[in-house]
């Protein structure tokens, strides 16, 4: 265990505050404020995994989570990225993809196969013969791949999402996100900052050694000017602050996406956060682009941010003997700061000839650390872990080795540019700074920072500034929410700032440097996919010459570190191979999410939210089970008999109730609503008579049926009608669209959830009835089809129809929600002599097929037309007029030979009912059953289905194919329909 | 969703609040004459303009009135004109 240094100022971590965690099924001790794979390396872990495809040893590498190296899987959790989830008490912590061990893989020696699998292979080589394909992915599935989720995994963990607006969103907690969220706050506006980190502060968090002259006053040092903005920011009334919360997409009309993953105080364990601003600040700064040699990604190398922060903000020192090879400044300051914390520094090799900063020059010198000017790491040694390195000078011709445990690389520096790009920033390459700049920059969005290859604080501090005041103009020229007043005072403060920003340095020459002189067979471009320079070269010499293309081909940058490591040598790598066609550098792509986000994250919480009838509780309390049925749960049963035979026989036989809530009711009234049922009704709605029901459906403009119900004609221009459950939302939304051109003057209104419905059902039904109500209702008083208002018990307002989808006696009742339990209970009181008796969804489905009454969605689906359901009848053709909805495609389909018909079938010789779906065969598909069951009442199996017309004939032999019956059809026969009770007489009567 | 659509009624909104309802092709032509093609045409066919469009939108989740906007189907972004809304 190697020795923390816990007295630094900038420190992130209580090493008082022991933390005790398990790996591989050993306890571990870390200490408060660790990630996890900080804790593991001060526990002496330097393998933290095996890469995907060559299962080489990989470690820390940037502690950013970049790159898979660092990938492990975490309370079961596969892929959790180490180096950004924090330690927590008892977290069970594995390496992935290993057989054996990471530091002992027994598939290491693929790592030997390489010139195997040139780029592609897989694509190129497997799929001759075309029976090698499965046996070859077996194998490759076994061997290469990252975390292993098992299918019956279930995802612990609380998740929530949050949708909050704000007037500026401030992407990156660092110097330049602070300024800019205090600039735009301090003007009185609404600011959200997001940070990845646990903490604000970016890159002047854990450094100290200050080499300027003293750019704040009193010498600050950059660490201490982080906090004393950190606590402004997180004091100041109008800034929300999101910690440790990576932003994952950036989209048009300023839209933000990111996740934030909880502390112990919160109720979350990560959180899905999506903001609405009026103007985005992005300051998300650099990463490091990686030092392209030999073994580049042997445990012991690692960025110098990686190195630096591992000290100075985990008090860890990753190794006692460095070699530095570094393109940057920081790299300088990084060897100078590592050299005062005790490491020896055998060199360090800066593959700029010119640019380096004086002040660290001299303190290097003062540190007698030898300067290689012109050098750079080409290979590291070591089987797993790095013990010695080889210097060689740029043009390959001097080599030195020295034996060292840690090598610290960097070529440069790259921007972190998608959140600029998602947003449709269009990039292009500058050649000052080495980095992809935006060039058109999305509307309402401003840059600031690092990203802007900027490098002096007060440059960085001003950026941020100005990017501020820039988003808090944005706002304030929005007329809806501000004056304009203030728009003048703010465009001359920033007119000041730019003016002040100008005599501050600007953005820094970047190095160009790209790749040490390597052949390239063992230089990872992308440590995810495991793709060498060497790959890239192949991609190339076989035609492949954007890097886009190179990308899916190779497959770098497509792992789960998103081309963080990749993305921008790629481009670099390919312009400098292809040198001769002078193309400028064309970055790659970058795609939501930014960083690899949970889909447990995205899915939130599980909200499941259905509707509950009047009658629900009460039907609970009956022994009622309950299915969920669109948005409803409805009660489906009312025993464990799923054929509902006692619920059937005693609507047949005696009197049952059925909670019909669920049906959509609607008014329409006003001067113009008889033209809108003219519309959307098939029939002709003028015939409408006062006190009776009229069955009607409505069809979609390909004649296709999409609902059914009745209307009732309350008054002139003024109906009630109904349609089905499914149908109900979207109703007034169909009225309106077709009738948006017409300026008709109509009112309606969805009084689905405000009425209830219920159903009474058998030859009982009137008797049952009679005993509650004075009202005359004698079959010549209330005949079938009619309609009646009535008031029960002086207080209970009940609209009565008398209706036959069952196929008995039947009525239904519409009364006020609130009115339902009462009149269900006096129907129930008064049917207690006849044993009255509930029945649920199931039962009437059954009496309504026995019926052959349709359900729209089960005799019927998307292409199904009001003449397939031999609804024909339904249709009125002179109302041209009206324009009705679906007339002109109907007329069209009339004459069709080829379309489906509705027929009804009994199963052969006493055989069951065909399962709902089966499809009817011959050598072809030729329909499909949508509804058959043992019919008790009838005593035999039968059904409906929707067949090729030249099978509709009565007498037609069905041939019908299930699913899994190996071979073995089941036949029926076409009969006419209705089965059951073909007069009606039963509901007339 | 990245859209707002700006709502006649309720002024500007989160695009999840509204349905989308097809391309703007102008009131349902006249069934004397009709042509089987023109039907289809008027029904099915749209311009698929990748650019400015004039397109239906209701607010499902706010105050269920059909409107017409023009949105840039490029860049999914609402555009203003000097068009009044209808």
């Amino acid at each position: 265990m190697i020795t923390r240094i816990n007295q630094l100022p900038t420190l992130r971590v209580d090493p008082a505050n022991k933390v005790v965690f398990d790996y591989k099924g050993k306890d571990y001790v870390g200490v408060k404020g660790d990630t996890v794979a900080t804790a593991l390396y001060h526990n002496d872990v330097r393998i933290f995994g095996r890469s995907l495809k060559y299962h080489r040893p990989r470690g820390l590498y940037s502690l950013d989570g970049e790159c898979s190296n660092t990938c492990m899987e975490i309370d079961g959790i596969p892929n959790v990225r180490t180096e950004n989830t924090l330690v927590k008490q008892g977290m069970k912590v594995k390496e992935q993809n290993v057989k054996g061990s990471a530091e002992n893989d027994m598939m290491g020696f693929i790592d030997k196969l390489d010139w195997m699998m040139p780029a592609g292979f897989y694509y190129r080589t497997m799929h001759k013969p075309a029976s090698l394909w499965p046996v070859a992915m077996k194998q490759i599935r076994k061997a290469a791949g990252l975390g292993v989720l098992s299918p019956d995994f279930e995802m612990p963990g609380k998740f929530d999402q949050i949708f909050p607006s704000a007037d500026v969103v401030v992407i990156g907690g660092g110097p330049a996100g602070m300024n800019a969220a205090l600039a735009a706050a301090d003007k009185g506006l609404r600011v959200i900052i997001m940070e990845s980190r646990p903490w604000l502060g970016g890159f002047f968090d854990y450094r100290t050694f200050d080499y300027r002259d003293a750019q704040y006053k009193n010498s600050k040092p950059l660490y201490s000017r982080a906090r004393e903005l950190a606590s402004k920011v997180e004091s100041h009334a109008n800034i929300r602050v999101f910690k440790h919360t990576s932003v994952v997409g950036t989209y048009t009309n300023n839209l933000v996406t990111g996740f934030q993953i909880g502390t112990e105080n919160d109720k979350f364990n990560e959180r899905y956060i999506e903001v609405r601003a009026k103007s985005v600040v992005v300051a998300a700064g650099c990463i490091e682009r990686p030092l392209l040699f030999d073994n580049n990604e042997r445990p012991g190398v690692m960025q110098v941010a990686c190195v630096h922060r591992l000290a100075k903000t985990y008090g860890l020192l990753a190794g006692e003997k460095a070699v530095f090879s570094v393109g940057h400044d920081l790299g300088l300051e990084a060897a100078v700061d590592l050299f005062d914390l005790g490491m020896k520094i055998l060199c360090v090799a800066d593959v700029r000839e010119d640019g380096q900063n004086p002040y660290l020059m001299i303190e290097l010198a003062k540190r007698n650390i030898p300067y290689l000017k012109g050098w750079v790491a080409s290979k590291a040694h070591g089987s797993k872990l790095v013990n010695k390195v080889t210097m060689t000078t740029i043009d390959g011709t001097i080599s030195r080795d020295f034996d060292c445990d840690l090598v610290v690389a960097s070529a440069g520096l790259t921007p972190i540019n998608g959140h600029l790009t998602l947003a449709h920033a269009t990039l292009r390459y500058d050649s000052h700074t080495n980095f992809f700049v935006a060039d058109k920059m999305p509307e309402k969005t401003h840059a600031a920072g690092r990203m802007l290859g900027l490098e002096d604080s007060l440059s960085i501090e001003i950026s941020g500034k100005l990017a501020g005041l820039k988003a808090a103009l944005d706002c304030k020229l929005m007329p809806q929410s501000y004056g304009n007043t203030e728009t003048d005072a703010l465009k001359s403060e920033i007119d000041s700032f730019t003016a002040q920003s100008k005599e501050l340095p600007g953005p820094a020459r970047g190095s160009k440097f790209v790749t040490a002189p390597v052949k390239g067979r063992k230089t990872f471009i992308c440590f995810d996919e495991d793709t060498t320079i060497k790959n890239i070269k192949q991609a190339i010499d076989m035609g492949f010459d954007v890097p886009e293309l190179i990308k899916r081909f190779t497959s770098a940058g497509t792992g789960p570190g998103q081309g963080g490591i990749p993305g921008h040598n790629l481009p670099l790598y390919v312009a400098k191979y292809l040198a001769e066609s002078g193309a400028p550098p064309k970055p790659t792509n970058v795609r939501p999410p930014l960083v690899p986000t949970l889909i447990a994250t995205y899915a939130g919480s599980k909200h499941i939210m259905m509707k509950r009838t009047p009658m629900d509780e009460m039907q609970r309390a009956d022994g009622g089970v309950f299915r969920k049925i669109g948005v409803w749960e409805r009660a489906r049963y009312f025993s464990d008999d799923f054929s509902c035979k006692k619920e059937i026989e005693n609507v047949r036989n005696n009197v049952g109730m059925l909670d019909g809530s669920t049906l959509g009711k609607f008014r329409i009234h006003g001067p113009d609503a008889l033209k809108v049922l003219q519309r959307v009704y098939v029939s002709d709605m003028s015939k409408v008579k006062t006190g009776r029901v009229k069955y009607s459906a409505m069809c979609n403009d390909d004649g296709c049926v999409i609902d059914d119900g009745v209307v009732i004609k309350l008054g002139e221009n003024d109906y009630y009608f109904t349609t089905s459950t499914a149908r109900a939302g979207a109703t007034i939304e169909w009225l309106r669209y077709h009738t948006r051109f017409d300026g008709w003057d109509f009112y309606v209104i969805n009084l689905t959830d405000s009425m209830g419905v219920i159903n009474l059902s058998g030859p009982n039904a009137r008797k049952v009835l009679q005993k509650i109500t004075s009202e005359d209702v004698s079959n010549s008083a209330f005949p079938f089809s009619g309609y009646k208002e009535f008031i029960i018990k002086d207080t209970i307002p009940v609209k009565a129809m008398r209706l036959g989808f069952v196929g008995e006696l039947s009525y239904e009742f519409h009364v006020p929600s609130s009115y339902m339990v009462s009149l269900w209970n006096m129907l129930k009181d008064a049917g207690k002599e006849f044993n009255i008796q509930n029945f649920g969804v199931e039962a009437q489905n059954v009496l309504r097929m026995e019926k052959c009454h349709i359900i729209l969605g089960q005799e019927s689906e998307q292409r199904t037309n009001l003449l397939d359901l031999g609804l024909g009848f339904l249709w009125d053709r002179t109302k041209k007029d009206a324009k009705t909805i679906g007339a002109v495609a109907l007329r069209q389909a009339e004459n069709d030979p080829t379309r489906f018909r509705l027929v009804g079938f009994e199963m052969e010789n006493n055989g069951r009912a065909a399962r709902d779906g089966a499809l009817i065969v011959d050598d072809k598909v030729r329909g499909y059953v949508c509804t058959a069951r043992d019919s008790f009442s009838l005593n035999k199996a039968v059904g409906m289905a929707l067949v090729e017309s030249h099978l509709a004939k009565v007498g037609t032999r069905l041939e019908i194919f299930e699913d899994e019956c190996g071979g073995e059809r089941i036949y029926g026969t076409v009969v006419p329909m209705p089965f059951y009770d073909p007069d009606g007489k039963r509901m007339k009567s | 969703m990245s859209l707002t659509i700006t709502c006649p009624i309720c002024g500007k909104r989160d695009g999840y609040e509204f349905r989308f309802g097809g391309e703007d092709k102008g009131p349902r032509p006249d069934e004397d004459g009709l042509t089987p093609q023109r039907w289809c045409e008027y029904v099915h066919l749209n311009e698929c303009v990748a650019g400015v469009q004039k397109e239906w939108w209701v607010h499902k989740d706010g105050c269920g009135s059909w409107f017409t906007i023009h949105r840039d189907s490029v860049m999914n972004v609402e555009v203003a004109t000097p068009e009044a809304h209808k």
